[in-house]
């Protein structure tokens, strides 16, 4: 009981330290990121090469002044702040962060809940996170701020549809949704070179799932919630302090969550980086930790790329934006998952 | 026993957000303004309620997403079923069968413009 305990800690402190303890990492290189596509500096002077520059805001968030305005719904307006960052860090529960771990005479799996429905439950637990947005917009009793969550949220639940649509399509390719089975799947190489990545099985759904999360997360080019001349910051407008900081984290972690839920689908989750094999084959023992850096490398790449095409592509308009989810995704991802069961329903005949 | 590990990562999450709201209003700034206790109207007097009736796409679209993804999660067992299944034929049938309605729906709804942003 006792031991159990200290491994569900253990794990527990692990999974929610990684993503919290890269968050000043990961703000430090959007914001450069920014400053080195517009060709200008960034935040440089707090520490060297500004990398002191998170800390400064977090301790800035704590001292400011904590507004609360006279006329929000006080008890769902300091709610919806945990809410959003409670929602977005439950995913993190079922992501492997390394394969199952042979240690003290059994079976230790690294992640905290383990389940044969990992990466439904992980998918179930991260559209929650609507919640936190309407609730945040409703308590605020402010029309921008309702406004900011409306959209939001319909953005969010119109993108779910083609999530899902890729997920059944992976699901039924792979016969399971257990995540440990669904890298040992994507572990390997075709004809000696290529990773056996779910990518390059089902390219339309990863396209599909890609865009998706960059809608889930409303990060650009589908930041619809906010605009400066239409509805000024959205759902989080009447925010100030660590309550609008915890919004800004749980967009980061939920951003880190999906893209780590895109790279178990279709990238090999934790299977080994092409090159990493050589060094098992030399140290067995470094198998483990070879694991989590290829996963951490894979998911670090995908928060560059939220950042490469931050700066890439320009924002849509709010019809575009819906036409593009209902008219144009949906059906393409219904098509998808069509034409994958009937190819290996006459495959199989 | 593997729920109860979710329970504690459940909990201590909550204590994370509980914590770090809790840091911010002990050590954070106090004072009494009567301004920034205003709705944020862009300078501007608030005007009328916020409460007020808003487009009726919105809740079109969260009704149509129900019923979107409650089909599509559907399928979720299907799939998973479709691999041990002892006979794929009737799986395939039901699989085809199943995709009519949806499209039919679908079709339904693109045609009656429910989802039609632009006047």
């Amino acid at each position: 009981m006792l031991e159990a305990t200290i491994e569900i800690l253990i794990k527990t402190i692990i999974i929610l330290g990684l993503p919290l303890g890269s968050l000043p990492i990961i703000i430090h290189v959007e914001r450069r990121g920014a400053a080195f596509m517009q060709k200008r500096l960034g935040p440089n002077r707090v520490g060297p090469f500004g990398l002191l520059q998170p800390l400064a805001d977090v301790a800035k968030f704590m001292f400011k002044e904590e507004v609360q305005p006279a006329h929000v719904r006080p008890f769902f307006y300091t709610a919806a702040p945990m809410i959003a960052l409670v929602v977005a860090l439950l995913p993190l529960a079922c992501i492997p962060i390394a394969g199952p771990i042979e240690a003290f005479g059994r079976t230790i799996y690294p992640e905290v809940f383990r389940s044969e429905m990992g990466i439904f439950f992980a998918f179930a637990v991260s559209a929650l996170g609507s919640y936190g947005i309407l609730l945040a917009g409703w308590a605020s009793n402010n029309k921008y701020s309702m406004l900011g969550a409306l959209r939001a949220c319909a953005q969010m639940v119109s993108y779910e549809l083609s999530l899902s649509t890729s997920l059944v399509a992976m699901v039924f390719l792979y016969g399971t949704n257990d995540i440990h089975a669904m890298v040992a799947e994507q572990t390997g190489y075709w004809f000696g070179f290529l990773p056996r990545w779910g990518f390059f099985l089902q390219p339309v759904a990863a396209m599909l799932f890609l865009v998706g999360i960059f809608a889930e997360s409303n990060r650009l080019p589908f930041d619809l919630a906010e605009g400066e001349s239409e509805i000024v910051a959205g759902y989080h407008l009447e925010y100030s302090s660590m309550k609008f900081a915890l919004f800004f984290m749980a967009e980061y972690i939920h951003m880190i969550a999906l893209s780590a839920l895109f790279i178990i689908m279709f990238f090999g989750g934790y299977s080994l980086l092409p090159g990493m094999d050589l060094i098992v084959d030399q140290a067995p023992s470094l198998l483990v930790v070879l694991q989590a850096t290829s996963l951490i490398i894979k998911v670090a790449f995908m928060i560059w790329f939220f950042v490469w095409v931050r700066w890439t592509l320009p924002r849509f308009r709010y019809d575009q934006l819906m036409s593009l989810g209902w008219e144009r995704l949906l059906p393409l991802g219904i098509a998808n998952l069509i034409v994958t069961v009937l190819f290996v329903y006459f495959r199989n005949q | 026993m593997e729920f109860a590990s979710f329970v504690v990562f459940f909990i201590i999450s909550c204590t994370l957000g509980a914590v770090l709201l809790g840091i911010s209003s002990l050590l954070g700034q106090k004072r009494k303004a009567i301004r920034e206790m205003d709705i944020y109207e862009s300078g501007v007097n608030p005007v009328g309620s916020a409460t007020r009736q808003y487009d009726i796409k919105f809740y079109l679209t969260a009704i149509l997403f129900l019923l979107f993804d409650v089909e599509i999660v559907f399928l979720l067992p299907w799939a998973l079923a479709y691999k041990d299944a002892p006979n794929q034929s009737l799986m395939i049938y039901g699989f085809v069968f199943f995709m009519i309605i949806l499209l039919v729906g679908y079709v339904f709804v693109i045609n009656s413009k429910a989802l039609k942003w632009e006047e």
